[in-house]
This record gives structure tokens, sequence and C-alpha cells, in this order.
């Protein structure tokens, strides 16, 4: 089991190496190919230890193998080593599936890059950070981890480094990813003050006798982690800009995978987080603010995947609270459904995207529904799924995050009410979308589409800035893949559909199935919220009932609004121009970011530049003091190195003279 | 094995190649430098693990002044030694894939130079060391003055050796005080051992630790003691800053943890919070000065005050994670400066000449081996978690935290800057549209003999920081107890 354990892990990164090397003899979708293989071979392993995970006795199925010693030293006791428990394997099967999923679908739809090769390389490196980060069993492999995905995430958004809108997009993503590294770390040294240990399991056996001040210090500042990979609020403004990524990278990274991080880091937390209960609130809180935020951002974009980023945010916000409120299987539950429809909405707008030859504009969209009824089948069911509606996966999921943190009682009712708000929202936003996209007339591009023939562009433009494309070299591609043309991306999605459609069955309220629960109990064992948050059956079908029609209502609405009444929105923004304003300027995060820590840095910099750089280094200290230095280069010239003989006569003259005094005084 | 063949034989090899008709200098110096590695590598072999002070020479030099020639290796200055040997061997090919004017002399400097370096490192008496570290001055002076860049180069070396020189006037006068006082009135000797039995007293300690503080600091240099460092750095010849800037700062590192804390401890304690101050000036300072600057060069240059700003901040933690951290941070900083300044000097051949990061632009597409490499040093240099610089970071930060909680917290900002300085770098050189007048090509094979043999190193130790930590951690965790049994 340990042997298949390291193997989840080892294929991806063999992936890497091995296209990495050979990447000017990789020719056709060799590349492709075997980057999928790579991470199907990781699935096939994830499924073999799950599989001898479960035939392990009760009481053992939390186990730890090292390959050598990492950095133990001084106090500190780093080996390489991996988890291998329920959770650790939910998440290698949920990371590795879907990911081999989308390298499927990216081995057609990025067939025409000229970064072909590149793509696949970096690909396969943020599969392996993602299962290092989720096998990892002790705080350092985890940062280390974290951090791989992070410059994974960052590779693949500048991955077209031509634009400068990608590049910018690259460094604030890996910048805010590092503020996030930073407080993981710092939470660490909290945490690892009072346990003397950085091993998961060593930490947790003490979580009973580290409470107070420093352990609600460490846990929010591991929040802050959470909060800055998982693009929670404030920390979440680089996921919108992150979409300048290849489509697949932002099913994968930026919505399936990497932005879930946090989520896995609370669930393994969780003996550290039920000791410092006020951290928990944070992010509870954080959590609900992230999908009320995010969802009203989302109503007023028109940037087709920047939508589906900010849906991505909210449906996260949802994970973040259920997890801190100690709803850990309903929360990783939601993890694995959302991987599912999200990552399935991604390659649908993909496909959108290709046939509108890379415009992602929504406005420019339309009645894409007969041109392509496959990606459109796609689209309607991971937008049923996202809103919530039964029977598929998100309904199941969300609504058990809802009933359990309303079970807590008290203010958590806030909570409730809140996420059955943002449910609305969700629904409305996602057929806003859809119906955008899909229905009204068609634009000339599905015409054409209709016809057999797919768009192209004359003059090639970034979707973000309007700016013309170099073509020369880098450049995307000039050749687009949809869905309905091309095999593996048609497999793909036929993939996750099903998935979407049945995920939601693995837990079913009313005690009906609990494989998840079940699966994941000796992880939480000792939890006191994992087995006793338990709904009554009257409330959960009470929250089931209004999930279900708010979903409705939502779907009712965006009708109504962008199909029978096209100029309602028009109308509702002319009404209500503060709250369009707000909402269209995504709440004006980065521009009080950018007044608050990007300003005054660059402010001080010049300033030393300006001031004592100029001034004091280069004018008073040393051409001011009339000139020591210019007094001793006209020595120099004038005598060449005689300077040098006199630094050196006067070292000798120093040594011999202080020598001489003190052994005059001594005798 | 002999460590006086470690230190004489670059600076012998030069001198032989020197001597000989036409091209035979940087035969010899080359060879003499690999050698030299091949010798380090050897004693690292034979290195024993926790057995203190070891190959140990002993010459009484100037029985008079008790001035010994003792030279030895142990925990702490092992990695130091194949960090330089490596670096000059590096420096050495790199300069010898060049033509330079009068080039035996330049040969022979770089020779002395290592020497004087190696001397320096291995040396266990306190006027030895000042002898070797004020000698490393002397080749730098000229190999700047003489083929260094630009008009002012006389200005910019003359600036450094005034900064310089005072530092080691005061060192120098230190030493002498610190031999005299501990033999007081007995006979006087300059060993490291004699001196760490014989302790001053405190006051004495106090004054004592500032003049060496003085000497290492300016030669680092930590801010505000920098003032040399961008005129120096504009002027030298591109192989002579990489190893200049890769190993001589971290001479000043070492002779923090070889003296200032074993042999002053109650100095190092008293100024410790002056010390931490200072270097996280350096660290919040030096990353603003390199995020706004556009010269390539100064970016590195900006960037290493900072990075030394860590490694003085790891020392003056005054704990053993926090000098495991210094010297693991030493060797990784060293170990990514000298491929960082490299790339540079590529990157300019291929702007015309230019090392201004507006020159530059998109070379990623056509140069994608480049590329690569460039990015794993970046991400090094920016100790991402992963690298052995985050290793030594988080030791670092960690003792830090331990000693004085508020200025970890403070320094940890410095961790975010990095990462805007280095990508910024990165990203400006090889990424948005190709820069007119800026010339895509791929580097070449002998570019990867130097660069590639340096990465080697520094994704191993990225996989494997414990082979560094092994070695190291008795020494360190007891130069640092020096100082900790003092607070206690």
């Amino acid at each position: 089991m340990t042997t298949t354990g390291w193997l989840i892990v080892g294929f991806p990164l063999a992936g890497c190496i091995l296209i990495g090397l050979l990447f000017n003899r990789l020719s056709g979708r060799a590349a492709g190919i075997i980057g999928t293989l790579a991470i199907a071979a990781s699935f096939l392993c994830s499924i073999l230890t799950f599989i001898s995970l479960q035939d392990r006795a009760a009481g053992h199925k939390q186990v730890v193998t090292s390959l050598w010693d990492y950095a133990v030293t001084a106090g500190i006791d780093a080996k390489l080593s991996i988890l291998i428990d329920p959770l650790s394997i939910f998440m290698a099967l949920v990371v590795s599936g879907v990911s081999m999923l989308i390298h499927l679908y990216s081995v057609a739809y990025m067939a025409s890059d000229r970064g072909y090769v590149r793509f696949f390389s970096y690909l396969n490196f943020f599969v392996f950070s993602m299962l290092l980060l989720v096998m990892a069993s002790n705080f350092l492999i985890l940062i280390v981890g974290w951090a791989f995905v992070g410059a994974a995430s960052y590779l693949l958004i500048s991955f077209w480094y031509r634009r400068t809108t990608a590049t910018t997009a690259g460094i604030k993503a890996f910048v805010i990813n590092v503020v996030g590294d930073v407080g993981l770390v710092l939470g660490t040294f909290f945490i690892f003050k009072q346990s003397g240990t950085l091993d998961f399991l060593g930490t947790f056996a003490q979580a009973g006798k580290i409470s107070g001040a420093d352990l609600t210090a460490g846990c929010i500042l591991l929040l802050v982690g959470a909060f800055a990979k998982s693009a929670q609020v404030p920390l979440h403004t680089w996921l919108p800009d992150a979409m300048e990524g290849p489509t697949p990278v932002s099913a994968l990274i930026h919505a399936a995978t990497m932005v879930t991080a946090g989520v896995y880091l609370i669930a393994r937390m969780w003996p550290l987080f039920e000791q410092a209960p006020e951290a928990a609130d944070v992010g509870m809180i954080v959590g609900l603010a992230t999908l009320l935020i995010a969802a009203t951002t989302a109503l007023a974009q028109t940037d087709l995947k920047r939508v589906i980023a900010y849906s991505t945010m909210s449906q996260i916000g949802y994970m973040i609270m259920g997890v801190s409120a100690g709803a850990y299987a309903a929360g990783l539950f939601h993890l694995m459904t959302h991987a599912f429809f999200k990552a399935l909405l991604f390659m649908a707008a993909g496909s959108v995207i290709a046939a509108m030859a890379g415009e992602q504009n929504l406005d420019k969209m339309g009645g894409f529904r007969r041109a392509m009824p496959f990606t459109f089948g796609c689209f309607v069911i991971g937008g049923l799924a996202l809103a919530g509606i039964p029977p598929f996966s998100g309904f199941w999921s969300k609504d058990e995050i809802i009933s359990l943190v309303a079970e807590r009682g008290g203010w958590h009712w806030i909570l409730f009410a809140g996420a059955y708000v943002g449910s609305f929202l969700t629904a409305v936003y996602t057929w806003r979308m859809i119906f955008r996209a899909f229905w009204g007339d068609p634009v000339p591009e599905a015409v054409e589409l209709e016809g057999g023939h797919l768009h192209h562009a004359e003059v090639h433009r970034n979707p973000a800035s309007g700016e013309e494309e170099d073509t020369g070299v880098g450049f995307p591609g000039p050749d687009h893949h949809i869905a309905e043309r091309e095999f593996p991306m048609r497999a793909a999605m036929a993939a996750l559909a099903v998935l979407a459609t049945v995920g939601g069955f693995l837990q079913i309220p009313f005690g009906a199935v609990n494989a998840i629960d079940n699966f994941l109990e000796p992880t939480f064992a000792g939890s006191k919220y994992y087995s006793s948050l338990s709904p009554s059956d009257g409330f959960t079908l009470l929250g089931l009932v209004i999930g279900a029609s708010l979903g409705l209502a939502g779907i009712a609405v965006a009708y109504r609004v962008w199909v029978q009444r096209p100029g309602t929105a028009a109308r509702v923004r002319e009404r209500l121009p503060f709250l369009y304003r707000l909402f269209l300027n995504k709440w004006y995060f980065d521009e009080t970011i950018d007044v608050l820590v990007v300003r005054p840095w660059a402010a001080f910099g010049r300033f030393g530049q300006a001031t004592f750089e100029r001034v004091f280094v280069d004018g008073v200290l040393v051409d001011g003091t009339t000139g020591l230095v210019r007094a001793g280069s006209a020595a120099v010239r004038a005598i060449q190195s005689g300077f040098l003989r006199v630094y050196a006569a006067f070292v000798l003259l120093g040594l011999a003279g202080l020598a001489l005094y003190f052994l005059i005084q001594a005798s | 094995m002999h460590l006086s063949l470690l230190i004489w034989l670059p600076a012998a090899a030069a001198l032989f190649g020197a001597l000989l008709p036409g091209r035979a200098a940087r035969a010899g110096a080359v060879s003499g430098s690999l050698v030299t590695l091949g010798l380090s590598i050897a004693v690292l072999v034979q290195f024993k693990t926790g057995g203190g002070l070891q190959f140990i020479t002993d010459e009484t030099w100037i029985s008079e002044l008790g001035i010994h020639y003792k030279l030895g290796v142990d925990g702490l200055n092992l990695f130091f030694i194949l960090l330089a040997t490596l670096l000059f061997a590096a420096t050495m090919v790199w300069a010898a894939l060049q033509t330079w004017e009068r080039e035996s002399t330049f040969f022979l400097w770089l020779g002395i130079a290592e020497s004087a370096v190696i001397g320096a490192l291995t040396a266990q008496d306190l006027a030895l060391f000042v002898a070797f570290f004020d000698l490393m001055l002397i080749p730098f002076y000229f190999l700047t003055g003489q083929w260094g860049i630009g008009p002012n180069r006389v200005a910019g070396v003359t600036k450094l050796v005034i900064y310089t020189l005072v530092g080691s006037l005061l060192m120098l006068a230190a030493a002498v005080a610190t031999a005299v006082l501990a033999a007081n009135g007995d006979h006087l000797n300059f060993t490291f051992s004699f001196l760490a039995d014989h302790r001053l007293a405190n006051g004495s300690q106090n004054w004592i630790f500032l003049f060496f503080a003085a000497a290492f600091l300016v030669k680092m240099p930590l801010f505000p003691l920098h003032g040399w460092m961008p005129d120096g750095y504009r002027a030298m010849p591109m192989p002579v800053l990489a190893v200049f800037s890769g190993v001589l700062s971290k001479v000043a590192a070492y002779g923090f943890l070889r003296i200032a804390l074993p042999l002053f401890p109650h100095g190092s304690v008293h100024y410790q919070e002056l010390m931490l101050l200072i270097a996280l000036a350096s660290i919040l300072y030096g990353s603003a000065m390199a995020f706004t600057t556009t010269n390539a060069r100064l970016i590195l240059g900006y960037s290493s005050v900072a990075q030394m700003g860590f490694i003085v901040l790891g020392i003056f933690a005054l704990r053993a994670q926090g000098a495991q951290g210094a010297v693991l941070q030493s060797v990784n900083h060293g170990l990514v400066v000298a491929p960082a300044f490299f790339i540079v000097a590529l990157l300019a051949a291929r702007a015309g000449g230019s090392e201004d990061v507006r020159d530059m632009g998109g070379l990623a597409f056509r140069a994608p081996v480049l590329a690569s490499l460039f990015l794993i040093v970046a991400l090094a240099t920016l100790a991402m978690p992963g690298s052995s610089n985050f290793v030594g970071e988080f030791l670092i930060l960690l003792g830090v935290f331990n000693s004085k909680i508020v200025i970890a917290i403070v320094a940890f900002t410095g961790v975010a800057l990095a990462s805007v300085y280095t990508l910024r770098l990165f990203i400006r050189a090889m990424h948005n549209r190709v820069a007119p007048g800026d010339e895509s090509r791929e580097m070449t094979l002998a570019d990867g003999v130097i660069l590639v043999p340096l990465v080697a190193v520094i994704l191993f130790l990225a996989v494997y920081p414990q082979f560094v930590l092994k070695r190291t951690s008795r020494e360190t965790t007891s130069a640092a107890q020096a100082a900790a049994a003092v607070v206690r």
C-alpha cells in the first residue's frame, strides 16, 4: 500500500520530467498522450491504495510512510513522508480522476498550440504538486506542495506569455499566493511552538493540550493560507484574473482542484480548529461573505470565464463555511461534486470560446443551442447541478452543508439564511450565462457553425485587452477545437456530465446512502461535530425543498429577464446604478488593495531610490566628503597601483603599531 | 589531507600558468580551480559528521606574537569551503571562455582571490583570519580597476576599498586587542580555541564585537553600509562579480558564526536587537530597491542585501535553528546568485549589451532551456518552498520567531517582496513581447557547462537539504549556544 501511495505522486512527477526532457523530440500529440497516461496511472494507483485501505482494520486506517529525512535538525523533524488515510485518498481520487479527464480534454483542445509540450509538462507538474499537498504528512511537506501548486498555477496562468495581461495576472496570483504561504508558515510556527513537532498526527495527538492564544493565532494564520489559495475575500482578486490561462487550466486548477486546497486544509486540521472555535468562526464568516460577494459580482460580469470564476469563489465559500462549522464530510462532498460540474462547465465554456475564435464576451454570444447541441447539453447539466436542482449532484451536497451549519444553532442561522440567498443568486447568474450564450438569435459565429464551418478570426486579438496578438511566436495557435468535433473532448465531457448527474447519489439524506460519511469516518474519529451534527428528517426535507425551490425560482427569474423580456436587465441597471457599479467593479477590491498595499510599497521604493541611494550613498557620504573617493581616485590615477601599496602599508603599519603598543603595555 | 594544499593550489597553479608563455595562464588557473574543487570534495567525503575540528594543521608562525598557522575544517566551514571552490571553478571556466587583455595577470589575480578566500574560511587563528580576510580585497581591487566596466570603474572600486578598508582596520585593531586582553599579560595566542577558552570581560566584548560587526556588515553588505555596492557591482566584470557576490559576502556571515558569536557571546547578546534591526531594515530596504531599479545587475545586488539580511537575522536569533538556517542559507544564496549573474550576462549579451530590464523581453520562446534554468534559479532565489533556500529561511525565521516574535513577523514581509522582485526580473527578461533590439537565441553548449552543474546542485539540495543540515548541525548549535548561555 505504501508503494502504490508513493506511486500516486510519482507518476505525475515522472510524466512532467519525461515530457520536459524530451521537449524537442515529441511531435504531434505524443506529449498529451504521455501526460494523460501518467495521470491515468496515478488514478489507478489511487484506486489500488483505496482498496487496500478499505481492507485494513478499523483502527489502522492512518498510515505514514517516509522516504528520507528532509530537514531533521535543531529541534525540527520534517521527513519526506506521506500520510495515507481516508481523507488523503479521497482527495487523491478526486484530484487524479478529474485531472485525468481534463488532460484527456486538453489533448485535443490544445492541439494547435505552439506550447503543446510545455503545457503538458506544466500540467503534470501541477498534478504532482496537488497530490503532494493532499498526501503530505507534516507541515513542511504540506507547505512544499502548497507552494508548488501556486508555482504551477503561476506558470499556467501566464502560459500565453506574449500577452501582457497574462504575465500581469500571473505575478499577481503568485504574490497573493505567497502571502498565503507566509500565513501558512507563520501559523505553523505558532502551532509548532506548542506541539514541538511538525508531524500532523503528532500535533493532533496534542491538540487538546495546546489550547490557548497561540493555537487561535496559529489557526487564523492557517486560514490566511487557505483564503489565499481558495480565493476567499479579501485575498481573492487573483482568481478572476487567472482566467488568462488556457481554459483546461481554469477547469483543473482554478475550479476543480487547487482552489479547493483551503477546504482540504481546514478539514485536515480539524483537531486544531475544534480547539480554536474563534478561528473556526472566522472561517465561517469569511466563507459566507465570499459566497455572497462573489455571487453578486457574477451577476454583472460579461466575460464568460470570469462569471464561472466568480461562481467558483462563491461555491468554495460554501465549502469553507461548511468545514469551518464542522460539516467536514459535507464540505468535502461538495468539493467533489463541484469538481465534477465546474470542470464540466469550464470545458463547455472552452468549446463555446473556441467556436467564437477566442472571444469570451457574453454580449457577443447568443443562439449557440442548435450549432453546438453536445456543448449545450453539457452546459445545461452543469448549470442544473450548480443551481442545485434535483437530482443533480450539487443539489445534495450544497443542501447538506446548509442544513448542518444550521444545526449548530444560535447565530449560525444567519449563515443558513445567507447561504440560501446565495443559492438563489447562483441559479440566477448561472442561467443568465446559459440563456445569453445559447438562447436568442444566433450570432454570425453560430450561424457559420450551423453551416458546418468553424469561425476563424481575421485578426487575432487578446480577449481581455483587445490588443492584437503576437502571431510570430508563442501564439495560442490559429486552429480551434470544439467538443462537437473532437473525440477526446467529447469523451472527457461526457464522463464529467455523467458524474455531475449521478455523483450526488453517494450521499443521500434520511440515512439512505452514507458512502462518503462512512468512508471518511476514521480520519475524523474523535471529532465533536462529525457525527453529532445530524439534523432531523423533517428539517432535512424542509432544507431540500427550500433549496430546490430557490434554484428553480432563480432559473425562472433568469428566464424572464434574459429570454422573455430582454430589456429588463437594462432597466434594473438604471434603477440601481450604485449596486450595478459595485457589482461590475467587483466591490472595488482591486482598487482598495492597490491603494493600501501596492502604492505605498512602490512609493517607498521610489523614495529610497531618489533620496538615500542618490543623496546619501552617492552624494554626501562619497562625493560630498569632497571627495574621499575623488581624492582616492586621483591618487590611483596618479600612481596607478600605488593606492594598494598605501593600503598594504596601512595594514602592516597598523598591525605592527597596535601589536607594539599592546606588547609594551603587557610587559 | 593537508589543507595548505587546498589553500595554495589555486594561486600556485595560476602563477605557474602565468609564468609559461601563451594561453597557459587560463589553462593553469582553470585546472587549478578544478583540482581544488576535487580536493574539497575529497574533504567532504572524508569528513566525519559530528567529529569536531578535522584536517588540522597547526604550526607556529610568528612565535613572538603568538600567531599560529592553524587550519581546520568542521561543520561550520565545510560547506562554505565547498561553495567557494565550486563557484570559483565555475567562474574560472566562465572567464576562460572569454578573452581578456593581459590575461595571465587576470587569471593570476583570480587564483590569488580563491586562495585568500579558502584561507579565510579554513583559518583557525584570528590573526591568520584577518590576514586572509584583508588579502581577499586586493585581487578584486585589481580585477575591477583594470578589467572592470565603464569609465567610473576606478571610482567604483575605490569606494569599495575605502569602505572595506575602514572595516578591515577596525577588525585588525579589534583582533589585536582581543588577543592581548585574552592573554592578560601572558604569552599572546591568537588561535580560536585559545580565545574561546579565555573570553574577555563583558565590557571589552561589547566594543570589540562592534568593530568586528562593522567589518562583516560592510563586506556583506547590509543597509546602511551598502553605499559601495551599487557602484562597485556596476564596475565589476561579470564573472568576478558572480564570485564576489556569491562567496565574499558569505565569508562575512561565516565570520559572525566563527568569531563574533563564540568569542564575544556577551557582545552578541548585548547588541542582538541592533543587529536584528539592521538585518530587518536590509530586508525591507533591499527588497524595495530591488523592485524599483531597472538594472538587472542591481536587482540581484539589492536582492543580495535583502538575502544577507535574512542570514544575519538567523545568526542573531541566537538560537540553534537560526544559526543552522544561516549556514544553509549562505550556501543556498551563493548557489543561486552566481548562476543568476551568469544568466544576466547571457541576457545582456542578447539585449545588445544593455543590462536594463526595459531593453529585454520575450526570450522564452526561442530559448526554452535558458528560460527553464532561469526559472529554477529564480524560484530558488525567492525561496519557494521545495527549494533548499526555503528550508534555510524556514529555520532562520523559526529561530527569530522563538527569540523575537515581532521581528520575525515583520521579516515575513520580505518573503513576499522577494517574489515580487525576482519574478519581475524573470518576466521582464523572458516573457511579454520580444523587445526591439533583443536578439532571441538559445544558450550555447558552453554556457550549459557552467550553468547546468550549478542548477543540478540547487536541485539536489532542494530534494535533500538534510545533506547539509546533518553535517553542520553540531557546530551551528554550539555556536548559538555560547550566546544562548549568556542569556540564561
